[in-house]
């Protein structure tokens, strides 16, 4: 598909409107070319001739022409407006949908700011172009004809020579089409630079101010601000080089008609009259080519647009429900990984990486940073795809699983927690929106949230910032945590949880958990062998692999890594006891 | 103020300001003359171009009939002349209005963002990030087309209105008066939906500014949309903004569309009318206006209207642009409670002592955060601060970092309050590392190096391996050179840690504050970390805020932090000695060896 065909099926919808809406046009050109002639009757006939009984009627027909002139001004621009919105709530709502099917890849390649600019200042060419450019070149386009029309009428030999001049006019259109092509582009693209920078010095807010770099910042933007408005200002040159030469084209119409039709006249082969009528038409010929290139600037600048737009939309996620996908509402929660690789510039790496979890299990991983924990569970989200082996659920691999169930199924505390800026409420019962309020308060007690949150000025209906902005970090994973818990998923996973919490709280949390055992596959993915210790299964993970893996007592006994960690953090006589 | 979400309209003044014309009116006179030149040349060329029609009329008049091809030349000539003028004017006209229109929105732009990093954090926790860039980018950008087409034009139009008027008037004032009484019709007209059309687009700039803010959210918080599968639900709540932008839109364009509907009719009424006088007066010979003079009349009826339908399409861009200017100026005007005193001066190279003297602070009214703290720590020394969740250690260091401004008693540093230096010397002497560590899009070196642009590659090298990120920085692609993105989806929160440790420490500061800076840092590399670390805090204050106890046993003082105040103080031995709530924070630690 073509970003231009792309456009187009959105337009299609509206094509009876846009019909009617040419058609009204037409009407309203024809009204328009009414009141002066009607005006120069009454000049003509009633002031000069005397006719005064011609008043009344010539004054009617003036009154109607306008109110049905008025009339269809509002009306015209009203209709193209309805299709533009209606266009761009269509195209808005399409490329959003792609936005959240899109995989992390997707993510990782693309900044906010861009994707931000394909939905708002992107969008705006296209309104532009649909609500006034679709039926302002065809009004001029309309009136051009009709005027080439009546000279033809009135002599064929001048009307050819005003022909003439569209070659020139359609040459100069094409090399301003061709020129202003790549500065739109530029400005698109210095557009969308300038739209991330912001987004990212605001949300990077605090960490200008700790390091006191306002004056950098402001330095930087000025940057961009600078770039901007010389990708305008490039741009503004060429329409400087170029409008003046519609100008020069459409006004030399006037030229011709002085110079060839006064020496037509002189030769008796046209009238004086023939004259004045083609001069009275002479402002239709020459306001369509005067405004030939401001109308391609905006053609263009839509056609920019669409292209941008559609470069983001037609990027396919590489991981989507598969065809004939297994159906699977409840999963039990046996997760195995057989023979695990995955490799790829964007994440942990992880080899050959295997073991089997039987419902009601709880898993702990250990590791390393950056040694490949949260990467595994990226796996089991469908996050992104083992390049090698199969990641299965109940026995089913995880690719042709219908995406929306294995998700539903799975239910995530994540390590970098993110908090939409909605009430405590919302944000925790963002996995079950409908679920009720009791619900959303039993996932606060077990993630000891509940007493926080009542201690805040609106309690429950209390507002967060974006990314929880306000809260403590220990204050954020627990919403996060009991976020993860309302959803109440087979499988759950707690990629670092607990970390920014004291002590205590870790252990209330871990009480609550345990009542979940048995009835939940639970994956605990933490740095504290507290968080742990109590799993069925512990797997230590160190360079995409899997380096030991037992009970707490086992890797206790075992002397490995996992030892050292709890020598490390218990002391040296709680591993000495641990390993009797 | 209760925080703002995606679905929530800002609060807007409805009272339609003339002032913020007149402010924006000070960007544009610095190019004042330009704009003069741009004026006259226009109105030279249109005072050119009316001679057009005569030199038109002199060849049908006079050359046809006489025969006379030179004089058809010599006008036709003179035509041409007039007419490279004018496309010369324009050319001009059409650089002058774009240099003026981009320079005054650079500099609008300029003003905004160098404002919002003077304001505080509590600006940015309030409102959804996206409110705020939608003022920055998008608001602005929307006032390029008032600029760029309207400007000069209106002046142009405005002088041709004036020419046009004495011209009717010289010819017959009594049917010029008449004319004219059109206008203050008009003028009740547009007087009658103004509040309607003002309210109408300040709505719509709402909606605008709620839909930028759900995109921007959901772009960043996609891995939760996806992992809750939310993805219906958000593109029905997506759907239902962008539905409300649309219907805002329609109803705020429909007042746009109505003034030239409006123009239209008023005009024909008053032409009809003038023309049943002009009748009336024929009939009954008199009034004293010649059949010529009146013919002559009704020629200039519509020049005169015609530039006052494009005035009516300029109000129109104006008011729509107001309802953005608000917005600007709004968030230009927006005070910034933390900054520097009148006359405050620079803050001496700091030695590194720390003082709070009966501290009190409260985010919000009556909400009493910190009661009364009082500690020092003398320069060199380590303070940890332990402490339940939401107790106010994060709101200690940030006081000490002057993020906000303490309700009462003072915070010193080297016995100077620090409300009396400036931010800019006071910060750029402290390093601090958040809980949240934000990466921005760029190199890993660049990241780095934000704590000290003047830092070289191998400063950047050594400041990565004392905080042990040199290893999996080398195992990227690209080494330092790897590109991450804002979200910094690439790098665990350990990496994302280590990485902003590094920076916080190429700021080579006198004070140091960590921040829950380890809490996703796996042991082997804390081990390994805590050696540079304790070569790093010498000569150094330093506030450490960790849960993991083992980070600061070490430290010189340890703080215990609940309800706002300093429940018990000193060193780790002392603490444990004492038997209070520090040594059952530390106990619970090992509670479950005991199980």
């Amino acid at each position: 598909m073509t970003p231009m065909k792309w456009f187009y099926s959105f337009l299609k919808e509206y094509r009876p409107r846009i019909i009617l809406g040419l058609f009204m046009v037409a009407v309203m050109a024809g009204a328009a070319l009414i009141s002066p002639a009607v005006s120069g009757q009454i000049a003509d006939e009633v002031l000069q001739g005397g006719d005064y009984g011609a008043l009344p009627r010539l004054i009617a027909v003036l009154i109607a022409a306008t109110v049905i002139r008025a009339a269809l001004r509002f009306a015209v621009p009203y209709n193209f407006e309805i299709c533009s919105q209606g266009v761009l709530y269509k195209m808005r709502d399409a490329v959003f949908e792609k936005l959240l099917q899109e995989d992390f890849e997707f993510y990782n390649q693309n900044r906010t700011g861009d994707l931000m600019s394909r939905q708002t200042g992107d969008m705006d060419a296209i309104r532009n172009f649909v609500a006034s450019n679709i039926y302002a070149v065809f009004e001029n386009i309309l009136y051009f004809v009709f005027a080439l029309v009546m000279v033809f009428t009135v002599n064929v030999k001048l009307a050819w020579l005003m022909i003439c001049i569209l070659p020139f006019t359609a040459v100069t259109t094409l090399l301003q089409m061709k020129a202003v092509k790549p500065a739109f582009h530029k400005i698109r693209r210095q557009f969308s630079s300038i739209n991330t920078y912001v987004q990212e010095n605001i949300s990077g807010n605090r960490v200008v101010k700790a390091f006191a770099k306002e004056d950098f910042e402001i330095e930087k933007f000025e940057r961009e601000n600078d770039d901007y408005r010389d990708s305008e200002l490039a741009c503004a040159a060429i329409w400087e080089k170029y409008i003046p030469v519609f100008e020069f084209f459409a006004n030399i119409l006037t030229v011709v008609l002085m110079l060839y039709g006064g020496i037509l006249a002189i030769r008796g082969q046209i009238s004086v009259g023939d004259m004045v009528t083609v001069n009275g038409y002479l402002w239709m010929l020459n306001s369509p080519l005067r405004m030939a290139g401001w109308y391609i600037n905006d053609i263009q600048r839509f056609v920019t647009s669409v292209e941008k737009i559609y470069t983001t939309f037609s990027i396919q996620p590489r991981i989507k429900s598969p065809k004939n996908a297994v159906r699977m509402e409840h999963m039990r929660g046996e997760v195995e990984f057989r023979n695990v690789s995955f490799h790829t510039r964007d994440a942990d790496v992880l080899e050959d990486v295997s073991f089997h979890v039987e419902p009601g299990q709880t898993v702990g991983i250990l590791g390393p940073t950056g040694s490949g924990k949260s990467t595994m569970m990226n796996l089991l989200f469908r996050f992104y795809d083992a390049k090698k082996g199969e990641v299965l659920i109940d026995g089913v691999n995880v690719k042709k699983l219908n995406l929306q169930d294995l998700r539903d199924n799975i239910g995530i505390a994540m390590q970098d927690v993110f908090l939409f800026s909605d009430t405590i409420e919302g944000n925790i019962a963002y996995g079950r929106p409908d679920c009720s309020f009791e619900d959303v308060k039993r996932a606060a007690i077990a993630a000891d949230a509940n007493h926080f949150i009542k201690e805040t000025p609106d309690g429950y209906d209390t507002i967060v910032g974006e990314r929880g902005v306000g809260l403590s970090g220990g204050q954020k994973q627990r919403i996060s945590l009991a976020r993860a818990l309302t959803k109440n998923p087979p499988i759950l996973v707690l990629d670092d949880t607990t970390s920014a919490v004291d002590m205590e709280t870790e252990t209330y949390i871990q009480d609550q958990l345990k009542k979940l055992e048995g009835s939940h596959t639970i994956f605990v993915i933490a740095y504290r062998i507290s968080s742990i210790k109590d799993a069925d299964l512990i797997l230590v993970m160190q360079d995409g692999r899997i380096a030991e893996r037992g009970t707490h007592e086992e890797l206790v006994k075992k002397g490995g890594y996992y030892a050292r960690v709890f020598e490390h953090q218990y002391g040296k006589e709680a591993l000495e006891n641990g390993q009797k | 103020m209760a925080r703002n979400k995606y679905d929530v309209d800002e609060v807007m003044e409805e009272k339609f300001d003339v002032h913020q014309l007149l402010r924006f009116a000070k960007y544009v006179l610095p190019y004042k003359k330009r704009m003069i030149l741009a004026g006259v040349l226009m109105l030279s060329s249109s005072a050119l171009t009316m001679l057009i029609p005569r030199f038109f009329m002199n060849v049908l008049d006079d050359c046809v009939p006489e025969k006379d091809v030179a004089g058809i030349v010599k006008y036709s000539i003179l035509t041409l002349l007039i007419i490279l003028y004018s496309v010369l004017t324009l050319k001009t006209k059409i650089r002058i209005t774009n240099e003026v229109g981009q320079n005054v929105i650079h500099k609008l732009r300029t003003d905004i963002f160098t404002h919002l990093q003077e304001l505080p954090f509590s600006y940015y926790d309030n409102r959804p990030h996206g409110k705020i860039q939608v003022r920055v980018v998008n608001y602005v950008n929307n006032l390029s087309n008032l600029l760029s087409n309207g400007l000069i034009n209106t002046i142009t139009d405005l002088c041709s209105l004036v020419f046009i008027i004495i011209f009717m008037l010289t010819i017959d004032w009594r049917l010029t008066l008449i004319c004219m009484c059109g206008l203050p019709v008009l003028g009740i007209f547009v007087a009658l939906i103004k509040k309607k059309q003002h309210r109408a687009w300040q709505i719509q700039s709402n909606k605008q500014s709620n839909l930028n803010a759900y995109i921007a959210e959901s772009i960043n918080g996609v891995r939760v949309t996806q992992a809750f599968v939310r993805e219906e639900r958000n593109l029905e709540i997506f759907n239902r903004l962008s539905d409300s932008y649309r219907t805002s839109w329609m109803h705020a364009v429909r007042y746009n569309f109505m003034i030239g509907p409006a123009v239209d009719l008023i005009s024909v009424a008053t032409t009809a009318f003038l023309y049943v006088i002009m009748v009336n007066w024929l009939v009954n010979g008199e009034g004293g206006a010649s059949v010529g003079v009146m013919v002559a009349f009704t020629g200039y009826i519509s020049r005169f209207w015609s530039p006052i339908t494009t005035l009516a399409n300029f109000y129109n861009s104006l008011l729509t642009a107001i309802s953005y200017l608000e917005r600007i100026f709004e968030t230009i005007d927006e005070p910034v409670a933390v900054k520097d005193k009148e006359g405050a001066g620079e803050m001496p190279p700091i030695k590194g002592k720390v003082t709070f003297d009966h501290v009190c602070f409260s985010y919000e009214d009556g909400v009493r955060i910190l009661n009364d703290v009082s500690f020092t720590a003398q320069p060199g020394q380590s303070f940890a601060i332990v402490g339940p969740t939401g107790a106010g250690k994060s709101t200690i260091v940030n006081l000490l970092s002057r993020f906000y401004n303490v309700d009462s008693g003072r915070v010193l540093v080297d016995d100077i309050d620090i409300s009396d230096v400036t931010l800019h010397s006071l910060r750029t002497q402290m390093g601090v590392m958040m809980q949240d560590s934000f990466i921005f899009s760029g190199t890993i070196m660049d990241n780095i190096r934000y704590g000290n642009r003047t830092a070289t590659d191998e400063e950047v090298v050594r400041a990565a391996k004392t905080v042990c990120a040199h290893d999996f920085i080398m195992e990227m692609e690209h080494g330092y050179q790897t590109q991450v993105n804002e979200r910094g989806s690439r790098l665990s929160v350990g990496q994302r840690q280590l990485i902003s440790f590094a920076r916080a420490l190429l700021a080579d500061p006198k004070i140091l504050i960590l921040d829950e800076a380890t809490s996703s840092i796996d042991t082997e590399t804390e081990i390994a970390l805590q050696k540079g670390l304790n070569e790093l805090l010498k000569g150094r204050t330093s506030f450490i805020i960790a849960h993991r106890l083992s980070t600061i046993q070490n430290c010189d003082t340890i703080l215990y932090v609940d309800k706002g105040g300093i429940r018990e103080r000193g060193s780790h031995q002392e603490l444990l000695a004492k038997k209070g709530l520090y040594y059952d924070l530390y106990m619970s630690q090992y509670s479950f060896l005991n199980d």
